[in-house]
């Protein structure tokens, strides 16, 4: 039989005892060759699907196929096809990278002339050459990231798995990571499922968004159709005297409905009018401004459209399950 | 078949590079060093009580017993490592790109029997050298060994299946206690024969008395119930494996 590698999720559903439903009769599905984002805050149930997805955890119920094989009844082709680096990277400290990489090839049962061609390949891809002979307790949360990575590619899976790669990571860290998952995708045509709570790394890297919340998706589309869904911008404004705010609140007001701003700011989603005619008004309030800024709608507005809170911030000291 | 051989070549080879790769392998195995010396020697007039009857001489009688305990004790460290790997998350390494999860088990227990090999011949060693007197042949101690091999295979499934099923390093004491209890109320110090009591019956009960006795046995060049003795410790290695598999399925039930 000829194997699609997608994902195909229906009505998936994961209760724990004397727990909520963290997932709540997902569904959805992943075409080969895609990056699918999944994104949501902490607690939202990207992980719990990312472990069911993985065979890692089984589901309570509902079906869900992962490169053509049922992840109950045929969890080890669903494991012989995906790589996966999850949230926190299970590595030894006490091995070296390149032990790492020799571990998972053998585990995939790779020859053991390919086993080290292709450690050493996938290590000076993601920068490890250098670091290959010491041992992981020595690495970075960077390098960890990347071995990780690595490890996940060794058997050459049609789909990868990556949940919250590039939490904690330094802004070098996460650019240097998001180029290797785009090379993946575009150049090795790898079907990658990415959860994360980043905006701009689902923006910038997913081909389709899906967005969770509770344990259920609440929007599903490309980011530019999700963006465009919410259609208008907001404008933003800060007075030079704060003792004004209200004043300009009230003035935004004429234009559409209050969004959350930054300190010091009000904000609408404009309904009616734009930019020129929002400076007007103020200009004849005679109100004076330090800032004012115009913003297309991001994810975060779909987000705050759909479950009423902001994604940005959301996210923030809260514990990390997914 | 292919698969499950890769992944118990993988978890095994992973455990001996931790193992022979660091120093302080070496403390595990100095206990069975310790338990010989202590009992072979301070206790070495226990031979010379009445009806003590045993030609191949009190270290030997002792020998037998420290080697059983150390390969017992050889699963039960295994079985720390396999709390550990759970704990720390690495285990999901191996559950995640396992073909064949079955593989995990074995390779904990091939990685188990070089290990103990290495602790047993440390014991053997120390045994020689300090005078160990040994009557059998050497189909005899191929016997030994082998007992003691099919021990250590039983102690670490039984140290697999707490490990997976707890999924925690406390898991240690629910591990090693167990061993211990049924290691030292066996004959240790002296025959079956002389024992009395509550102690007595107990120790007939105790599957390890009848491997510890045979053991003896062997050394003492005069083999007996020797088809009771490997029955026996096939018997506790076919009920482990199923104690392991559950403990597996638990852990996979996990996530």
């Amino acid at each position: 039989m000829e194997r699609s590698y997608g994902i195909e999720v229906e009505n998936l559903v994961r209760e724990f005892k004397k727990g909520p439903r963290a997932v709540d009769g997902v569904s959805l599905s992943v075409s080969p060759g895609e990056v699918y984002g999944f994104l949501g805050p902490n607690g939202a149930g990207k992980s719990t699907i990312v472990l069911m997805l993985t065979t890692l955890l089984p589901p309570t119920s509902g079906t869900a196929r992962v490169a053509g094989f049922d992840i109950v009844k045929e969890g080890s082709g669903v494991r012989a096809s995906i790589g996966a680096a999850l949230q926190e990277a299970a590595l030894d400290p006490f091995l070296t990278g390149r032990e790492h990489m020799n571990l998972q090839a053998s585990l995939h049962g790779l020859a053991r002339k390919e086993r080290k061609v292709r450690g050493d390949e996938l290590l000076e891809r993601v920068g490890l050459s250098e670091a290959a002979a010491r041992r992981v307790r020595g690495y970075s949360g960077g390098m960890k990231r990347r071995l990780d990575l690595a490890l996940a590619l060794v058997h050459r899976p049609k789909i990868l798995f990556l949940d919250e790669p590039t939490t904690g990571l330094d802004p070098q860290s996460r650019s240097a990571l998001w180029d290797e998952v785009a090379h993946l995708a575009r150049e090795d045509g790898v079907t990658v499922f990415l959860t994360t709570q980043y905006l701009e790394e689902a923006d910038m890297l997913a081909d389709r968004v899906g967005i969770i919340d509770e344990g259920r998706i609440v929007a599903e589309d490309t980011p530019e159709a999700l963006k465009a869904e919410i259609g208008r911008p907001s404008v933003e404004a800060t007075p030079a005297d704060f003792g004004k705010l209200d004043a300009v609140s009230k003035v935004l007001g004429r234009f559409g409905e209050a969004v959350p701003a930054s300190s010091g700011s009000a904000a609408v989603r404009l309904e009616h009018g734009d930019l020129a005619t929002v400076v007007r008004a103020l200009d004849a309030e005679g109100i004076e401004m330090a800032n004012l800024q115009l913003n297309s709608p991001t994810l975060d507005d779909v987000f705050l459209e759909k479950t009423g809170r902001s994604l940005e911030g959301s996210s923030d000291g809260e514990e990390s399950d997914g | 078949m292919k698969a499950l051989f890769s992944v118990t070549f993988a978890v095994a080879g992973r455990q001996l590079r931790r193992f022979f790769g660091n120093i302080t392998f070496l403390a595990p195995a100095a206990f069975p060093v310790f338990f010989f010396a202590a009992f072979a020697g301070g206790l070495s007039r226990v031979g010379d009580v009445p009806g003590f009857e045993f030609a191949a001489g009190y270290t030997a009688f002792q020998f037998v017993w420290a080697l059983l305990q150390a390969v017992a004790m050889g699963g039960a460290f295994t079985g720390f490592a396999i709390a550990g790997d759970f704990e720390s998350g690495f285990a999901r390494r191996f559950l995640i790109a396992a073909p064949n999860r079955g593989g995990i088990i074995l390779g904990y227990v091939f990685a188990s029997l070089v290990r103990t090999t290495f602790t047993g011949s440390l014991v053997f060693i120390v045994a020689i050298i300090a005078g160990m007197e040994i009557l059998g042949s050497g189909v005899d101690l191929f016997g030994l060994v082998g007992l003691a091999l099919v021990v250590n295979v039983a102690a670490t499934l039984f140290g697999c299946g707490v490990a997976m099923l707890l999924r925690t390093q406390q898991a240690g004491p629910l591990i090693q206690t167990p061993i211990f209890m049924l290691l030292f109320l066996a004959p240790v110090y002296v025959p079956l024969e002389l024992l009395e009591g509550w102690l007595e019956m107990v120790a007939s009960l105790n599957p390890l008395t009848a491997i510890i006795t045979t053991g003896r046995s062997f050394i003492a060049g005069d083999p007996t119930g020797v088809p009771t003795a490997f029955l026996t410790a096939f018997s506790l290695v076919a009920v482990f494996l199923i104690w392991a598999y559950l403990g597996l399925r638990s852990a996979e039930r996990s996530g």
